[in-house]
């Protein structure tokens, strides 16, 4: 999955971010902690349409989420 | 499309009105800047009148029927202007339901079960999925500390119907991950019941909790992405309070018929 990179102070100026009345930024950090934004293509339009259209200028990578957390056994 | 709130009643051809709840989740979607189709309408209409036909109505505290294909229609709660979500990035909206990518989506419900939910004693969530996949994925939910009020699919070969409980105690499930799944506990202290369709899965007695303070997300185990957020496509989603085994049934005929009309059942 592709998504794109973001510093650490663009991580804090758009998480939670609205760029519409229904949709909000919500930044993920990679395998690596490296923090990642992960648009859709029904994202991409909106985004483009609002003040964070920047965004869509960020360097690119293949985002790797980190080890999931475990989770209970069976009981 | 007549724009009045009227439909045409197929077997008289006279002019029928929505009904009042349907009515107001159409005005919602339209304030936002949605837009439905005569059909989504339509079967909307047909899924509440069947809900009040069978006494679900009532139990339900949010339904997401997901459509409109547009985070504004999608956001809308069908039940009242109460716990209208809002979707993190990472959404792909279509007639056919809403998809997280299952790494950083989520949408936030606003639903608070301490707040809006009867008691500890009671609760249900559903999740109709659309998609075969495996992986480890939390539907919905929320966590608060140890206490979980969550619906777990398919999490690897495990599944769980988590209401106020510890996120300790599932059961071993390999069945498909499309349909209707519906955890629900119905004032029954310790007792949840997993269902998949029509069909009682399990029965899980396990140890009962307070009920989380925390918000409710759809996508992932809340509050927020917590953990474990799910690809699996959705087309449609409630919360609300405990369902009998019966009432269980009755509602996967009527979201089934829902789904059907819009063709995007499984």
């Amino acid at each position: 999955m592709v998504g794109y990179i973001l510093t650490i102070e663009q991580k804090t100026q758009i998480q939670g971010v609205f760029y519409t009345e229904y949709q909000f930024f919500n930044c993920v950090q990679d395998i690596n902690g490296v923090w990642f934004l992960l648009l859709s293509d029904e994202d991409k339009p909106e985004v483009a349409a609002s003040e964070y259209a920047w965004t869509l200028n960020l360097p690119e990578g293949e985002y790797t989420p980190p080890p999931a957390p475990p989770f209970p056994p069976i009981e | 499309m007549l724009k009045l709130g009227l439909g045409i009643d197929k077997t008289t051809k006279k002019i029928a009105a929505f009904d009042a709840d349907a009515q107001a989740f159409f005005n919602r979607v339209t304030a936002a800047g949605g837009t439905l189709t005569a059909t989504e309408q339509t079967a909307v209409n047909t899924l509440v009148l069947e809900l009040k036909g069978y006494s679900i109505w009532s139990s339900m505290k949010a339904i997401y029927p997901m459509v409109g294909a547009s985070a504004a229609a999608c956001a809308q709660n069908l039940v009242s202007a109460s716990f209208t979500g809002s979707f993190s990035s990472g959404w792909t909206f279509a007639s056919t339901g809403v998809t997280p990518n299952g790494v950083s989506a989520f949408m936030n419900t606003n639903l608070n079960p301490t707040v809006s939910i009867n008691n500890a004693n009671d609760g249900h969530l559903s999740y109709y999925s659309r998609t075969t996949s495996t992986g480890s994925f939390i539907e919905m939910g929320t966590i608060d500390g140890a206490t979980a009020f969550d619906l777990v699919i398919k999490f690897s070969t495990v599944a769980g119907a988590c209401i106020n409980m510890v996120d300790t105690n599932v059961f071993t499930y390999t069945g498909t991950t499309r349909g209707l799944f519906i955890g629900s506990q119905n004032n029954t202290a310790n007792v949840r019941k997993f269902f998949r369709d029509n069909t009682l899965i399990q029965t899980q007695t396990v140890a009962q909790n307070s009920q989380p303070n925390t918000i409710i997300s759809v996508g992932a185990r809340g509050p927020n992405f917590t953990s474990f957020g799910t690809n699996r496509e959705c087309a449609f989603a409630s919360i609300g309070n405990g369902l009998t085994d019966l009432q269980a049934s009755d509602f996967y005929t009527n979201v089934q018929t829902f789904n059907t009309t819009l063709s995007r059942q499984v």
